[in-house]
């Protein structure tokens, strides 16, 4: 994460006048620092260690080794789980990335009435409860399935698809625009003066400047998805179950040390698609304030 | 030429909005419709043949609202821990700590927020559990005599939440408190303010839209938030979303789940309003209790240096 350091020179240090009070205070904030990183790290660092138990249940420790990777990966449901999980964290992915960048687009080149009630229905998506997005979902999906006659949204992985697109579009949108409305249009223009067709200028221009922004949505999509627990628990079929919804329900029975084990490998699989993120809004030149931003979601 | 230019841009939020319409507008007007119907019989989990005000009533009931004022509680002391956790914090790692180590603390904060809310409720578990490691140390300690027994509790809901909340309260406190730059707290000290002084006119009012961002940022999930309560306070439920759910989960009762959903949305949006009414007219006050009036300074003779206000 070295990628993330700051612009050099924005900042010099502030001179001292009274050094000794100024640093029993710089201190006391230093052990509030530590102490808050250790809370903030503390359970991911149990779960990451209790992964190496080889004993049969996860909260008491046996010794250490590699069995519950072992046998998490052999088992078929575990396996399916991760499985349904990733397909549906790409398909998310690649609906929301150009659902949202094309209205992150709009978004950026044009003003008027529709673009700020568009904003507002994004900025809504955002800040709606996870449970009455899940609870509103699945109404819809029985209804468009049995009453409408539609199965295709008897799907399991088609509602699942939808659902996180619906979480993270506006995700996608926010980054696009900010992206875009940063760059210059005069180069738009300039191909549109040459006689270059929308279709040509599009392709040709604008794609390839927002790449970074769309790269850096989808990526954020994905793990939005790869982590979603509520609306997937509530729009789920039997069957294909994903995998946070599987350690949701493994909670009700005994927990096992195969779901510590897996947990740390899609830990590793959503911070390396974030590693990604951040290098690539590094490269095309974010701080890394603007990066710990677009992280959080948006905004 | 310029009309040529922006007639498609204006066509490619046209997938967004079939889209936010398709799947976000419409299935939530089905669920405000729902909830003026009713449950038909044993089998069925929604009808809308007869309309009523009744799923309401029905919804407000002394266990839904007590359950709504503890949500209450947990989400307002959940807010407020994470802002007296988060402030310092952000302002440790946006003033104190040197430039380079500053994206490399931030991304740091950011490894928890994203990882897996269950996992991280799942880490939660194991630490306080009765024979998990926490309780066997704090007993070789001499600390305790018998095991710990947080988990299942409200304060073991309380310390998920605040946990999982933190760092969207870090995030928007650091940023704002990043921009407050340094030279602006010089020139206050230079103008003859203490350090505390310095903090409470200066760098927090700055601050301020951040710290407002964050509270919302934690108190609106954190309204909704109930797979923390499930997996921390264990089978007795006192959150609303698991109230909500289990209608559409175990009593199938969706009429009465949509309603509950309903009054869960307006509250939320309305507690919000208030606080962000509260927050500005506190705001006007306390800019009008400092105001200084610029012509009677003028008028005066030049103020001693370092003298504080005139």
């Amino acid at each position: 994460m070295t990628a993330l350091d700051d612009r050099p020179g924005t900042r010099r240090a502030a001179p001292a006048p009274a050094r000794r009070r100024r640093s029993t205070s710089s201190a006391l904030l230093g052990i509030w620092g530590a102490l808050v990183l250790v809370f903030l790290f503390l359970p991911i660092a149990v779960i990451v260690v209790y992964s190496f138990n080889t004993g049969r249940l996860l909260t008491s420790w046996q010794g250490f080794g590699f069995s519950s990777y072992a046998a998490g990966l052999d088992r078929p449901v575990i396996r399916g789980a991760i499985a349904t999980s990733v397909k549906a964290a790409v398909g998310a992915a690649l609906l929301s990335a150009v659902i949202g960048s094309l209205a992150g687009l709009a978004l950026a080149r044009r003003g008027g009435r529709w673009a700020g009630l568009l904003t507002l229905l994004l900025g809504l998506t955002l800040v709606t409860p996870e449970i009455v997005d899940a609870i509103s979902l699945l109404g819809w999906f029985v209804s468009l399935d049995s009453d409408a006659g539609l199965p295709l949204f008897g799907n399991g992985l088609v509602r699942l698809v939808i659902a996180h697109s619906v979480l993270s579009t506006a995700v996608v949108t926010f980054i696009v625009r900010a992206r875009v409305s940063g760059m210059d249009a005069s180069l738009e223009e300039a191909a549109a003066d040459l006689y270059a067709t929308p279709w040509a200028r599009f392709r040709d221009i604008t794609l390839p400047l927002a790449a970074p922004g769309v790269l850096a949505g989808g990526l954020m999509a994905f793990t939005l998805s790869l982590d979603n627990t509520i609306v997937a628990s509530f729009v789920q079929l039997p069957g294909g179950t994903p995998w946070p919804v599987y350690v949701l329900s493994a909670l009700r029975a005994a927990l096992r040390p195969e779901i510590a084990a897996v947990s740390t490998l899609m830990l590793v699989l959503t911070l390396v698609s974030l590693a990604v993120v951040a290098l690539v809004l590094r490269r095309s030149g974010d701080s890394a304030t603007d990066v710990a931003r677009t992280l959080t979601g948006g905004g | 030429m310029l009309r040529r230019l922006r007639a498609p841009h204006g066509a490619l939020a046209l997938p967004a909005w079939v889209f936010l319409l398709a799947f976000f507008v419409a299935p939530v007007a089905l669920v405000f419709w729902y909830s003026f119907g009713e449950k038909p019989g044993l089998f069925g989990t929604h009808s809308n043949e007869v309309l009523s005000f009744a799923r309401y009533g029905e919804a407000a009931d002394a266990t839904f609202l007590a359950t709504f004022w503890n949500t209450l509680r947990i989400a307002l002391l959940g807010t407020a821990i994470c802002l007296v956790v988060a402030l310092p914090f952000a302002y440790w790692v946006a003033v104190k700590v040197p430039t380079r180590w500053r994206g490399l603390l931030i991304a740091l904060v950011l490894v928890p927020f994203w990882t897996n809310f269950l996992v991280r409720t799942l880490g939660w578990q194991i630490a306080l559990s009765p024979e998990g490691f926490v309780s066997s140390g704090l007993q070789a300690l001499g600390l305790r005599d018998d095991p710990l027994q947080v988990l299942y509790t409200r304060g073991a809901v309380q310390l998920g939440v605040v946990y999982n909340y933190l760092p969207l309260m870090v995030l928007p406190c650091y940023v704002a408190l990043e921009r407050t730059t340094a030279s602006l707290r010089e020139a206050s000290r230079d103008l003859g303010a203490g350090r505390w002084r310095t903090l409470t006119s200066v760098t927090l009012p700055l601050a301020f839209p951040g710290i407002a961002a964050g509270c919302l940022l934690v108190f609106v999930p954190l309204m909704g938030d109930y797979v923390t309560a499930t997996v921390l306070g264990g089978a007795k439920g006192n959150m609303v979303g698991q109230l909500v759910a289990s209608q559409f989960q175990t009593a199938q009762n969706w009429a009465l789940g949509s309603a509950m959903a309903v009054l869960l949305v307006v509250f939320i949006a309305v507690t919000v309003l208030v606080a962000a009414a509260v927050a500005l007219l506190v705001r006007t006050a306390v800019r009008r209790g400092r105001r200084v009036d610029l012509p009677a300074v003028a008028s005066a003779r030049v103020p001693a240096p370092a003298g504080g206000r005139s």
